[in-house]
């Protein structure tokens, strides 16, 4: 099944992918972690837009199944685990890095990836090829949260947003390889849950002696 | 057919270790699941070792070459060596109570689950199934580093799991780069993600694609592989894991990620030529080589001594690659066999110092020698061939890898090399010496008896000797079939 020509699928890829780089720059600027956590839904949503979108020009069926799968894993099931887990965690101690420095920083960042991506897209046949810097642009951008931030979960989800523009990248790439993608996706819950975890017991340990009320409120 | 009986070995019997309640049954499964992968290794290896065997075509992606060979028997001698360690170690920990019986049942099986992953890395022709599994070693191996559930091996786990996955990633990208490469020139086939097809079509490939695949994957694998600037969970997580699972990772698991980086380095150069990853590996092996010796030269702990130790070899090896030839990839390649068997044998000793002192820091061992005699000597034996000492098999790699440079072009990297060599080995003797003598700070300590739980560490030290002896002939033609795989002749150079 295919709908459009090629130009209206190009059109509707950078659409897409402009819009996850958006959102991963308000991400960026965004400080309080429901917000972020919102906002990597809001992004999760966008990418299973995207790999839909590729499954109907292509007639991939297998990539419908990727895109439900980042749905339901990426959309649904990871802000759920981490809503649950947020309020248990830690204030954050020391300095916070300032808005504006991590804009600037996601500006050059930005740059960068179109600098080390034009090469590739350059004499690629794909009509997805023109949106692979903004792959890499998405995967920076949540590197630069995942190194800058103060507090465990803002990690995590900036290697979330990281994953996510990883994620994208194999997409546009690849034209949609089902096999790898999904196995992609699949160790993607994989790592997330098990960091998830990894944090939990971390919590689970610190907060034993000193603060059982909070552990209990993390069980329940 | 027999690769995946080579795979099902530590496969299965971690799987059934996961079932298997009752303590001393589960013990014996354990040492004999760890016998059958090494016999299951030297059956699958031998006509590849011996006979040179070219190697068949993939069945289930499964491949061996002289290379997947080199790596796979590593791997198997040290989880061999490393597997009765473990038990020893899990013992004593359960003695001291720091381990509940239900966290110890949990080893045996990650440890072979571990194993596993890792020999399905070095044996597979698909690097997208190379890309899994070298994650899997990630997943397989977090909880063996959190296995005492201490604040600082959490901490150190956490901080693992999160760089890893970063960097796997990254590599992923890198591997997803070269399959659009390919399939922009060919389109899609079922095999794109094959390494010998990628091999056989690299020459037509887009160079200036592949060089940006390559700086991805060397982040990426290089992360694994400890490199400089990738390298900050090493030394925690080296340091805090359970002394036969450091063993593991810093004798076998980062030698991985060096191949991992060799099968696209193979497929780079055909297509723009050794010059470019050349130039990056010798600038992060240069630099890995740097921090390590300015970390070597006051290390407050002697695990993490070890841990950087590594990260310094890894640097080496890879400058070894840059360097090219049979000398430079040869000796790389034989530096991560003698590597290997004598750093996991340290860790195994330093488990057993951190047992008996309590402490893992350098100022506080005192009088080595006279408190554990056997461990403190074969502790000073198995420094002095880490060092690179002449009877041991290190100095016979690093003489290869140093000579390559010095005749192949590159005698100033190879000097900085020599330099750092020499720190290193100053910090190292330094703190070694502190270990080893001066008087134990107890009153009356317990004068260790001859342990018969040190006969691995034994094997590797004679192992070592006889390899700083003279390289067999037969395992310096495996050396010369696996760089002719790194670097295929006529290509290039």
């Amino acid at each position: 099944m295919t709908t459009g020509g090629p130009d209206a699928f190009a059109q509707v890829v950078s659409f897409l992918s402009f819009g996850a780089v958006a959102v991963a720059l308000l991400f960026v600027w965004r400080q309080s972690l429901p917000g972020r956590l919102r906002l990597f839904t809001v992004q999760s949503v966008l990418l299973a837009g995207l790999a839909g979108a590729v499954a109907s020009f292509t007639g991939k069926r297998e990539l419908w199944l990727v895109a439900l799968a980042v749905l339901g894993v990426k959309a649904w099931l990871v802000p759920r685990v981490l809503r649950r887990v947020a309020p248990a965690l830690p204030r954050p101690t020391g300095r916070v890095p300032s808005p504006v420095g991590l804009l600037l920083g996601a500006g050059a960042l930005i740059v960068v990836a179109y600098a080390v991506m034009l090469p590739v897209a350059a004499g690629s046949r794909l009509p997805t090829a023109g949106s692979l810097p903004l792959g890499l642009a998405v995967s920076l951008l949540g590197l630069l949260v995942c190194v800058s931030a103060r507090r465990a979960l803002t990690q995590i989800l900036g290697f979330l947003v990281f994953e996510n523009g990883v994620f994208m990248l194999a997409l546009l790439a690849t034209y949609g390889l089902p096999g790898v993608v999904e196995i992609g996706v699949f160790l993607d819950l994989l790592v997330a849950v098990l960091i998830a975890t990894a944090v939990l017991g971390e919590i689970e340990v610190s907060f034993a002696s000193t603060d059982v009320d909070r552990l209990r409120e993390l069980r329940g | 057919v027999t690769l995946p009986v080579l795979l099902g070995c530590p496969l299965v019997g971690g799987l059934l270790l996961g079932l298997v309640r009752h303590a001393p049954v589960a013990a014996g499964l354990h040492l004999a699941t760890a016998a059958a992968t090494a016999v299951a290794v030297a059956v699958a290896g031998a006509p590849v070792w011996i006979a040179g065997a070219t190697p068949a075509a993939p069945a289930w992606t499964l491949r061996l070459d002289a290379l997947s060979a080199l790596l796979a028997a590593l791997i198997a001698g040290v989880q061999l060596l490393a597997a009765p360690a473990a038990l020893d170690h899990l013992a004593a920990e359960r003695g001291a109570g720091r381990l509940s019986p239900a966290r110890a049942a949990r080893f045996a099986p990650l440890f072979h689950l571990f194993v596993f992953t890792m020999l399905l890395a070095v044996t597979t022709d698909n690097v997208g199934v190379m890309w899994i599994a070298i994650e899997g070693t990630t997943l397989a191996s977090v909880f063996l580093i959190t296995l005492e559930r201490s604040r600082a091996s959490l901490e150190a786990g956490y901080k693992y799991l999160l760089i890893c996955s970063v960097g796997i990633a990254v590599a992923f990208v890198g591997t997803v780069l070269v399959y659009h490469a390919g399939i922009r020139q060919f389109g899609e086939t079922e095999h794109a993600f094959d390494w010998t097809r990628l091999v056989a079509i690299a020459p037509a490939l887009a160079p200036r694609v592949l060089e940006v695949a390559f700086v991805f994957v060397l982040i990426g694998y290089g992360t694994k592989a400890g490199l400089v600037p990738m390298h900050t969970w090493l030394p925690d997580a080296h340091s805090e894991a359970p002394a036969p699972v450091s063993a593991l990772m810093s004798g076998v698991l980062l030698a991985v990620g060096v191949y991992a980086l060799l099968r696209f380095k193979t497929v780079v150069d055909l297509a723009a030529g050794p010059a470019f990853t050349g130039r990056l590996l010798l600038l992060l092996g240069l630099l890995s080589m740097l921090v390590a010796a300015l970390s070597l030269w006051a290390p407050r702990s002697y695990k993490r001594m070890l841990a950087y130790s590594s990260v310094e070899h890894m640097g080496l090896a890879c400058l070894g690659v840059a360097f090219g030839g049979f000398g430079g990839i040869g000796g790389a390649l034989l530096h991560l066999v003698t590597h290997g068997l004598c750093k996991s044998a340290l860790f195994v000793l330093a488990g057993r110092v951190l047992r008996r002192y309590g402490t893992a820091e350098v100022a506080r061992v005192r009088g080595l020698r006279r408190v554990m005699p056997w461990t403190g000597a074969a502790f000073l034996a198995a420094i002095l061939a880490l060092l690179g000492l002449p009877p041991f098999g290190l100095f016979l790699s690093e003489f290869m890898i140093l000579r390559a440079g010095f005749t192949g072009g590159h005698p100033w990297a190879a000097g900085a090399a020599l330099a750092l060599l020499v720190v290193a080995f100053g910090g190292t003797l330094r703190a070694v010496n502190r270990m080893l003598y001066g008087s134990p700070l107890e009153d009356d300590p317990a004068v260790e008896r001859a342990p018969a739980a040190l006969w691995p560490v034994a094997v590797s030290l004679v192992l070592l000797l006889g390899l700083g002896l003279g390289v067999p002939t037969g395992l310096a033609d495996v050396l010369a079939r696996a760089a002719a795989v790194v670097a295929p002749p006529g290509a290039g150079e």
